[in-house]
């Protein structure tokens, strides 16, 4: 019998974001769970969680945390993680470098001091072409990251473009475009973002 | 016929020990390639994401040191017994690496005032990480399962420096204490440690 999924994280994209793609890309059902900052001071209280953080991911009753690792474990479970330990690697790969980003964007948009958030933004404006130059020369020809086929390297760097997206085209990155297209037309992505809800990060 | 693995990473610990220990502790031979500071420059524009380490299996590479230690840790069967166990090990690990994070935001960081106030920081966040980690752990001697995985290494990696400090720091951490004993006692581990060149970090 299919595992009952229970994702518990904040009502954002964030960190919570990746996971739910993949079960969205693989179709399986799962309990989106979403706190406001009052309803996690009262969970954390309760003192169930791993490492006093969220995302958490309960499978029947049993509790992890750290959201890659999360994330990680769904892929696998799924069959979205790569076919074979090599490819596994290269979509970890992908999506590591996708979480440094990931940070780096968290980081700024968060940052109150205005000095450094404006530093930021101009570390980033090197930073993107950078990663995206990289990511378009060590993708694959078929349209996805890895392989010939949807892992969530491709959802991964999907997730973290969200934003990018908005004020910069992929024009100059033909396969990253193609891996764009190949996410959203997925099935199970494109009902999920028709209907999650709209935060603004 | 086992793969030809080579690492390479600057003359350092940091992010490179982990995969290093991984080896060291399934008996795996590979060569262990450290670059200078000075041939970095020159070196970044032939990796994959200008970043090392880098891990070259038969000729192919792979980056990002997590992606690295998950596929070494999987390919020499120290990544636990079942996806489950292998995902709580991943959660110890993501971890560990927050709290490496800390450590190095705090070493590196140029401002003087910045400095001591992230310094003062680490002495709850060590010992709220290590409160954890001990609820967390398995009785025997190992973070995750019956016998050492990767999650055992890498909390001795982020002990280094914590130990090295206070080396009384797992004093009321039995459980922790013992892991740090069985991963000593590993006999390619302390080969490896014997030998390993003495860094700063």
């Amino acid at each position: 019998m299919a595992p009952k999924y229970k994702f518990t994280y904040f009502n954002a994209r964030g960190r919570g974001e990746l996971v739910r793609l993949i079960f969205a890309a693989a179709g399986v059902e799962y309990e989106d769970v979403r706190f406001d900052w009052e309803q996690w001071l009262a969970f954390k209280a309760k003192g169930t969680t791993p490492m006093g953080q969220i995302p958490v991911l309960e499978v029947d009753g049993r509790m992890m945390c750290q959201s890659l690792a999360i994330a990680r474990y769904v892929a696998r479970e799924t069959g979205l993680c790569g076919t074979t330990s090599w490819e596994e690697a290269q979509a970890d790969m992908f999506v590591c470098g996708a979480d440094d980003l990931l940070t780096n964007l968290i980081t700024v948009r968060f940052e109150k001091d205005e000095a450094k958030k404006e530093e930021g933004k101009r570390d980033l404006a090197t930073y993107v072409p950078n990663f995206l130059a990289n990511y378009e020369k060590l993708c694959g020809t078929e349209g996805y990251l890895v392989g010939t086929s949807l892992t969530y390297a491709d959802l991964a760097f999907f997730n973290v473009m969200h934003d990018i997206l908005k004020v910069t085209s992929l024009d100059k990155y033909p396969k990253l475009a193609k891996v764009v297209e190949h996410v959203t037309a997925d099935r199970g992505v494109a009902t999920w973002l028709a209907k999650r809800p709209d935060t603004p990060s | 016929m086992a793969p030809k693995y080579k690492f390479t990473y600057f003359n350092l610990r940091a992010r490179g020990e982990l995969s290093r220990l991984i080896f060291a502790a399934a008996g795996v031979q590979y060569e262990d390639y450290r670059i200078d500071f000075p041939q970095w420059p020159a070196f970044k524009e032939k990796t994959p994401m200008g970043q090392m380490p880098l891990l070259e299996a038969d000729g192919k590479v792979v980056c990002q040191s997590g992606a690295i230690a998950r596929y070494l840790a999987r390919e020499t069967g120290l990544g636990g017994k079942s996806s489950w166990e292998e995902a709580q090990v991943d959660m110890f690990v993501c971890g560990v690496n927050d709290l490496i994070d800390k450590l190095c935001d705090a070493h590196f960081a140029s401002d003087e005032a910045i400095k001591e106030e992230r310094t003062k920081a680490l002495g709850p966040y060590v010992t709220k990480f290590l409160d954890n980690y001990e609820k967390l752990g398995g009785p025997d001697g190992h973070l995750v399962g019956t016998s050492l995985t990767y999650a055992d290494l890498a909390f001795f990696v982020g002990m280094h420096d914590v130990l090295k400090h206070r080396a009384d720091a797992l004093e009321k951490f039995p459980k922790l204490a013992k892991v740090v004993e069985r991963v000593r006692e590993n006999k390619g581990v302390a080969a490896y440690i014997a030998e390993r060149p003495e860094t700063n970090i």
